[in-house]
């Protein structure tokens, strides 16, 4: 009890420090420009649009927050406002300020052929001048465009085009970043964790790209707003809906459709967005009359829903939610369901022109089910993790700084396994004990602009980690004998961590189009997924910091050089970083997971580190867009007991990985576009020698991943045709061939003994997926 | 087991839809290639009659699937009641006891000197436990059945026990390693199917006139983790399995292998 009241009086100094300090900044007089700039067709809030004060002596700038807003204060004066957004009309007005404004601004989207150009010097140039790096933004725009797996377009396949991104595998919506496994990559949608973000075993992501308004990737240089995941955030957030007309839109495609709805509720006050999606593979197969698909189910479907109302100018509630499931099965054999939900509620209140606020209420849930169906060995297995997290935010936007700090608290429950059966049924009923957990995260950073070179972005998060009871505790020693035993009650503390996690960017501008910038940060992990296989399953276990398992800590250091050129017409960054972690989980050979009571028994404990550099040039305009980017990084783990103990490969230690993204309009109808990847094959395990044991030929294997699977190398083509429009109707075809080359990449490698002759063993590489074509017709009215 | 179940079915219902697009291929591997290792497998059974211990050495993956004995070994076995039964070698490399019969509860130690490096091993030979009978699983995965043998066995509540099966079809062996325990199926009549891997993929289901033979083994918890283990590599899921390593054997200086002191009970079943 004396640790938590320590707790307790820092988190409640913590909050004092907090809040007075916008109050020691403010002192000065000076006047405020605020506002929200919004897409002038649809009401969306447009989210890092740069917001620019320029006067004959001075410039001030920033990016708008997520919801639109930004607020700069400077002296009284003569001032012209530029506002700008990537693929809008930039926007500039003359303002006199004697007084403090609010100036809300709507752009309008620009047609690509014609991008209008406002000044001589062009405004997107965050990505030069902010401290921020080791971010990455998808154009939701880009989507439509970039070709991908049987036309169903993916935010998840898109980041993976990106530097220091590594695909799960082929068609996997799975991925790693700079290093990092596949469960450290804390994502996103309006706030709510998504645990498992893929469908059909990872072919398809849980983003319904129609529903989607923004995402960012952040590789390195995490905010100090984010926490909990060692290696990356993506975050993701849904669409307002269209708060001044109704509209419908939607796409016919190979395996699923999709359709949306949007429009006002009360005018200029409130909106809904609802968009759904349905996958009927197994429909289509039963109605081509493939039989022996028949008497299977391979389905998923998922539902996105927003609203909005806002009381005035200076308070505003959002409303979202996610529900997605997957149901895969064989009829009186077997049946597997699995999905997330996701609910948020947020309140936005402007305290002044200088201090917003959001509060969030927040419930995430991922669950699955298996069932066989058998009479005399049925059963069902349930597993669930499920978050309850409120969080309170505030940004304070004075002079040269902008100000972040809160507070997150976030309950965790998770039910490992639930078997029930029947009582004719083989196999018995067992409940694995629930395990609670309660997690605490404290933020301050602050965005300081110390002069027209430089910029800092520091911070520092507080988290803390409780393991709750009620619960019977074992500890384990590394022969997994339980040591010491003891029963906890409900509410009972069994393992408190905390950790400080600083975070700090710097950006130094060299020039107006070029900058260096340099950033450190450690993130706390505690929520981890047992998994020695790399990509994500549905059935995944997880298990939560405790007496045996330590948070998982990672530090990372960065440096990068960025430069635009042709009035930002071309992008160009380089970076590089190496990356420590620490307390890491791998469990023993033959550990079997399911339904066991004893599972954190099975574990061991080992480091990591991750290095590379990334390339990324893009072009953002003209008829030709799109990027390029390389990366050239390696990835080790070392644990005792695996390896002689010394640091092997990672399974996605990729040496080289190249991807090209490149989309061309062809005219006010036609655009065409190409993707091409590269990379290094996966680090495998081949067999060093075989023998025979028990009647089978078996393996002798040496080093762990020590060898290398093929290269991957794949290309994609894809074209859109507009038809023409009318005022009321639009509608598109969009053509694309998958692997149009037709390449057999390899996605698993086993030995065998030679079939024809079965003295000798033989190779046997599995591809998945050869050249497919596909096409989608999308429309909107 | 659930578990496997489910990657089976899962790998089942996959493979039909993948079946457009997927492919397999043979292909040619770099491998690193170790030197022999000494490989020891040997085992004592319930079943009066000889006992063998193999010991041999691995080969490069690239050679044929002869392994080199290893002659000249020192091969006893001793029990805990006091018993030591020195092995002889009847042919190179097979280290034989022309009559044994093993007894349930008693700890055996394999004790095996090659070249001065002295092997050493203990496995305990738990209760047994027989197979009741055997039938044949029809599965309908649309229009056609699919059949499976499936055992059928009692296990005895309150222990726990493990078991392996071998299971051959027309006399060739089942590439699958069988091994299961009871975890979640203590003391009940339990049907456990065994699905069965030829030399090819056509030979993965029965057909009517098949002989089937299936021999259960109730094996001691460190060679079931040795099974268990090779039977977790072999199964490989939809997205390639579990990294492959040397499963933990249970003897000593880095042998590769096991020492099973087992129970045996076989059965056999001509598919109608």
């Amino acid at each position: 009890m004396k640790h938590l009241n320590g707790i307790k009086i820092t988190f409640i100094s913590l909050l004092v420090f907090l809040c007075s300090f916008p109050f020691i900044l403010s002192a000065q007089q000076r006047i405020t420009v605020s506002g929200t700039i919004k897409d002038g067709t649809t009401g969306e809030t447009l989210i890092g649009a740069t917001v620019k004060l320029q006067s004959a002596s001075q410039s001030t700038g920033l990016a708008t927050n997520a919801y639109g807003f930004y607020s700069i204060t400077t002296a009284p004066g003569e001032y012209n406002l530029f506002v700008s957004y990537s693929g809008y009309q930039s926007s500039i007005q003359k303002i006199t300020l004697h007084k403090s404004l609010t100036i809300n601004v709507e752009l309008t989207p620009a047609s690509t052929l014609q991008e209008v150009q406002i000044s001589a010097t062009d405004l997107k140039d965050e990505n030069v001048k902010s401290p921020q790096m080791g971010l990455n933004k998808i154009n939701m725009k880009d989507l439509d465009n970039i070709p991908v797996l049987l036309g169903e377009k993916d935010v998840l396949k898109a980041i993976q085009f990106l530097p220091g991104v590594k695909s799960g595998g082929e068609g996997n919506t799975g991925f790693f970043v700079r290093g990092g496994a596949a469960d450290q990559n804390l994502i996103l949608l309006d706030e709510a964790t998504v645990y498992n973000s893929a469908h059909l075993l990872g072919f398809f992501s849980t983003f319904n790209a129609d529903a989607i308004k923004d995402v960012s990737l952040y590789k390195g240089g995490m905010p100090a707003q984010y926490g909990g995941r060692l290696s990356s955030v993506l975050d993701v957030k849904m669409q307002d809906g269209n708060d001044k007309k109704f509209g419908i839109e939607g796409g016919l495609g190979l395996i699923a459709s999709r359709i949306k709805a949007e429009g006002p509720l009360v005018k200029n006050k409130s909106s809904f967005m609802i968009s759904a999606r349905r996958t009927y593979i197994d429909l289509l197969l039963k109605a081509f009359g493939d039989s022996a698909l028949k008497k299977n189910t391979l389905n998923f479907y998922d539902i996105n829903a927003k609203l909005n109302y806002k009381f005035d100018d200076k308070n505003t509630l959002f409303l979202s939610g996610y529900f997605g499931q997957d149901n895969i099965g064989i009829k009186d054999l077997f049946a597997n369901d699995w999905g997330n939900t996701t609910a948020t509620m947020r309140f936005n209140h402007i305290f002044s022109n200088r201090l917003f606020s959001n509060t969030s209420l927040i419930y995430n849930r991922y669950s699955y089910a298996i069932e066989l169906i058998d009479e005399k060995s049925n059963a069902k297995v349930k597993s669930l993790i499920r978050d309850l997290n409120v969080k309170q935010d505030f940004q304070y936007f004075s002079n040269n700084h902008i100000l972040r700090f809160g507070l997150q608290g976030t309950h965790h429950q998770i039910t490992p396994s639930d078997i029930t059966a029947t009582s004719n049924s083989s196999i018995n009923p067992l409940s694995i004990e629930k395990r609670y957990g309660l997690e605490f995260g404290a933020y301050l950073s602050d965005e300081w602009k110390l002069n027209e070179k430089l910029n800092l972005l520091f911070g520092l998060r507080l988290s803390q980690f409780s393991l709750l009871g009620p619960g019977q505790i074992n500890t384990y020693n590394t022969n997994a004998e339980v040591i010491s035993s003891k029963t906890y009650k409900s509410g009972d503390f069994i393992k408190n961590y905390l950790n400080l996690e600083p975070r700090f960017s710097a950006s130094y501008a060299l020039n107006d189009k070029n900058s260096i910038k340099a950033s450190y940060n450690r993130n706390t992990q505690n929520i981890h997924i047992l998994s020695n296989s790399g990509t994500s399953s549905p059935t995944d276990q997880y298990v939560m910091s405790s007496n045996n398992i330590r948070p998982e800590i990672g530090d990372q250091i960065a440096l990068g050089y960025f430069k635009n050129t042709e009035n930002n017409g071309y992008e160009f960054s380089a970076e590089v970083y190496y990356k420590w972690l620490q307390n890491q989980i791998d469990y023993k050979d033959g550990a079997d997971l399911t339904a066991n009571a004893e599972v954190e028994s099975l574990l061991l404990y080992g480091k990591g580190r991750a290095y590379g550099v990334e390339f990324y040039g893009r072009k953002t305009k003209g008829r030709l867009t799109g990027w390029i980017s390389y990366t050239l990084s390696k990835t080790e783990r070392q644990f005792d007991g695996i390896n002689q103990g010394t640091y092997f490969p990672a399974r996605q230690d990729r040496t080289h990985d190249l991807s090209l993204v490149a989309m061309y309009n062809l005219s006010n109808r036609w655009s065409v576009s190409a993707n091409y990847i590269f990379n290094t094959g996966n680090a495998v395990t081949y067999p060093a020698g075989k023998y025979n044991v028990g009647g089978l030929t078996t393996y002798y294997y040496t080093d762990r991943n020590a060898n290398r699977m093929p290269n991957t190398s794949r290309l994609d083509i894809g074209a859109t045709l507009k038809a023409k429009e009318t005022r009321r109707f639009q509608s598109s075809w969009t053509f694309s061939v998958y692997n149009v080359l037709n390449t057999k990449n390899p996605y698993a490698i086993r030995f065998r003994d030679k079939e024809n002759d079965p003295t000798r063993t033989e190779a046997v590489q599995t591809s998945l997926f050869g050249i497919i074509p596909s096409i989608t017709y999308n429309f909107k009215f | 087991m659930i578990m496997l179940k489910q990657i089976k079915y899962i790998t089942i219902l996959l493979a039909g839809f993948m079946v457009l697009s997927a492919c397999e291929k043979v292909i040619d591997v770099k491998l690193d290639n170790a030197d022999g290792q000494l490989v020891i497998e040997g085992t004592i059974t319930d079943q009066l009659g000889q006992q063998v211990i193999k010991i041999s050495k691995s080969v490069p993956y690239t050679e044929t699937n002869t392994y080199p004995p290893v002659t000249g070994a020192i091969v006893t076995v001793t029990d805990n009641n006091g018993h030591a039964w020195s092995f002889s070698e009847t042919a190179p490399g097979t280290y034989t006891l022309p009559s044994l019969k093993g007894e349930s509860g008693r700890i055996y130690t394999l004790k095996a000197t090659v070249n001065d490096v002295v092997y050493t091993a203990t496995s305990t030979m738990p209760a047994a436990v027989g197979i009741d009978f055997l039938d044949v699983k029809v599965f309908n995965f649309g229009d056609e059945d699919q059949k499976q043998a499936q055992v059928h066995y009692k296990d005895p509540a309150g222990i726990a026990n493990q078991y392996r099966f071998v299971m051959k079809v027309n006399g060739i062996q089942s590439k699958q390693v069988y091994a299961e325990n009871d975890r979640l199926t203590d003391g009940n009549d339990v049907p456990s199917v065994l699905f069965f891997t030829g030399n090819n993929d056509d030979q993965d289901q029965l057909k009517t006139g098949d002989v089937v033979d299936i021999e259960m083994q109730c094996i001691d918890k460190n060679v079931f983790l040795y099974w268990y283990t090779l039977s977790q590599q072999s199964s490989n899921g939809p997205s390639g399995g579990t990294t492959p390593g040397n499963p933990p054997s249970n003897i000593n200086n880095k042998a590769l292998g096991y020492f099973s002191a087992h129970t045996v009970s076989k059965k056999q079943l001509t598919v109608q």
